[in-house]
């Protein structure tokens, strides 16, 4: 057990794949559909969350436009797989498709990214926010392409590869946790780096760095990018999970929700978005059953934890058992 | 070592620079004082370069650093500490000086090491032990002493090795048996590091202990310079500042 008390990279992926077979196994333990969906969902969405606090808990920029890539991931994916092309790369489709997902919204991360940067606090959260809008109405006018409001039409295809066909359940359930858990371990390998530590010195101090030689709009925009590349990876799972892309998600409420997962799990724990993302999901499944009130509910939910706990629940029990 | 030629900023038309030339010799210890207002931090902003310069030129080791950037005026062998304590509130006394350090390497675009595991971690300990941090190495920051973030703010400079130190008052806001602390840990750095310092500070007795040259300013320019002794029986600078009864 020597490799779980070095905190390294190894030790991460050892702890991912862990996981990882632990939720495998769990899936034939509780053969419930429901539960495994609520899974799924949660990583994806936690993939959102953990990707918006790069900027929130490690930069100190509230971004409220992050909703831009998790929708230019999804709408990437779809279009792709509805295209032709489809046709000719048959069994890579799918791998493709999410790569040019990534990409697409990792090249619209740097074009928004690059404006947005230059300015700080509420200016900067608001732009973000108006660039959103943006890609929110482009979604909505190009109705040949992007199907408008009723969103991408028809479905698309999803054609197997090395194996793995994602119109099976267990096979969606295995890769998008995969996938995800990947994602966190390579996240936790760039917060702990030494570029994660340059995040933390902008966050403490935004002044001092240029006395110290360092050029922070670089740094900042690499990890605008970063986190706008894995909220695409997110939305690209979305869309896949759905079998479809809608222009809600590229809507202001839709930024709105990392927020508060990241408020419910804590933005000081590397972890916290993921555990908000959890909370999240499961109000939204035993809420939205019980009663049609669920803004009202999850309003009060968040209430509690900022005015009970003052801090998100990751947050406050790493403080607890002292672990911090 | 450091050299400024008939330097001049004004703000609003007001001169907070007014034709202001100087020379530090390499490796010597100089004071700027001068009254509150006088133009002090502001001479400090324009040869780090973190504000515009109107007219005059700055040279480092004969090299023009002009109108550069604050981080190439760093890179090129300035590094100051600030009036107002100027750290890292949520890092560790060390996690601050690391980044410090690798800021000047351009070690922070590094995403495949550990920064807790950096091989860096040596050096900023003898950077501590130099600035006498070695005791709070993993306090941190924001739970520091005052006078220990002071520390802290002239380590986060040391660790960019400058030729050209600037401490902005680095005795501000301690009690006299802090501040002459803060002066003994000063004077040992710089024969340790044989930097070159300018600093800034309001204590005369501390100026005439340890600066071998001091510079006075008065609204932006430099009515005097000398060694102490000059200085003390200096009547311009008797009158401007050290008159009215005070020493």
């Amino acid at each position: 057990m020597n490799l779980l008390k070095k905190d390294n990279f190894q030790r991460d992926v050892f702890l991912g794949l862990l996981v990882w077979f632990m939720l495998i196994i769990f899936y034939y333990i509780l053969p419930d559909p429901g539960i495994h969906d609520i899974i799924q969902k949660v990583f994806i969405l936690g993939l959102f969350a953990m990707s918006l606090n790069i900027l929130i808990g490690y930069l100190g920029l509230i971004a409220f436009g992050h909703a831009a890539f998790f929708a230019s991931g999804a709408y990437t994916l779809g279009l792709f797989l509805q295209s032709d092309f489809v046709l000719n790369l048959a069994g890579f489709s799918i791998p493709v498709a999410i790569v040019l997902a990534v990409l697409v919204s990792s090249i619209l991360a740097t074009l928004i990214g690059v404006i947005c940067i230059r300015l700080k606090d509420i200016y900067f959260s608001f732009l973000t926010l108006a660039f959103q809008m943006l890609i929110y109405s482009i979604i909505l006018a190009l109705v040949n392409i992007t199907g408008g409001d009723q969103g991408l039409m028809g479905g698309f295809p999803k054609p197997p590869f090395l194996g793995i066909d994602l119109g099976k359940p267990f096979d969606f359930y295995a890769f998008t946790i995969f996938i995800s858990i990947i994602t966190i371990v390579l996240l936790r390998q760039l917060i702990e780096s030494p570029f994660g530590y340059g995040l933390r010195m902008i966050r403490d101090n935004s002044e001092r760095p240029a006395a110290l030689g360092f050029n922070n709009q670089k740094h900042k925009l690499i990890a605008f990018i970063i986190a706008g590349s894995i909220a695409g990876l997110a939305g690209s799972l979305q869309a896949l999970l759905d079998v479809g892309a809608y222009p809600e998600w590229a809507f202001w409420s839709k930024s709105a929700e990392p927020l508060f997962m990241i408020l419910l799990g804590g933005m000081h724990s590397f972890l916290g978005p993921l555990m908000g993302a959890l909370i999240f999901e499961i109000l939204n499944d035993f809420v939205t059953a019980n009663t049609r009130y669920y803004g009202l509910v999850l309003g009060l939910v968040i209430l509690c934890f900022v005015l009970g706990l003052k801090k998100g629940l990751l947050d406050w029990l790493l403080i607890k058992l002292n672990r911090k | 070592m450091l050299k400024i030629d008939k330097l001049s900023k004004s703000f609003g038309g007001i001169l907070a620079t007014d034709n202001v030339s100087l020379e530090l010799k390499p490796n010597s210890i100089n004071a700027l004082i001068g009254p509150n207002g006088a133009g002090k931090t502001t001479l400090f902003n324009l040869i780090t370069g973190k504000i515009d310069i109107d007219e005059g030129q700055i040279f480092i080791d004969n090299t023009n650093i002009t109108n550069l950037k604050e981080s190439e005026i760093t890179h090129l062998g300035i590094a100051r500490a600030f009036q107002i304590t100027n750290i890292f509130s949520t890092l560790s006394v060390q996690d601050s000086i690391k980044v410090a350090l690798l800021a000047k390497q351009h070690g922070l675009n590094n995403m495949w090491n550990r920064f807790k595991a950096h091989s860096i971690n040596k050096e900023a300990e003898s950077i501590a032990k130099l600035s006498g941090l070695t005791k709070s190495y993993n306090t941190i920051s924001s739970a520091l002493s005052h006078g220990d973030q002071k520390l802290l703010d002239i380590a986060l400079a040391l660790a960019l090795k400058p030729k050209v130190l600037l401490l902005d008052e680095p005795t501000a806001g301690m009690g006299p048996e802090e501040r002459w602390k803060m002066i003994d840990r000063i004077q040992k750095l710089w024969k340790k590091t044989k930097m070159t310092v300018l600093f800034i500070e309001h204590d005369m007795d501390i100026v005439f202990d340890i600066a071998q040259n001091i510079y006075v300013l008065q609204q932006g320019a430099i009515i005097a310079e000398g060694t102490p002794k000059e200085i003390k029986s200096n009547k311009k600078v008797i009158k401007a500042y050290l008159g009215g009864g005070k020493k």
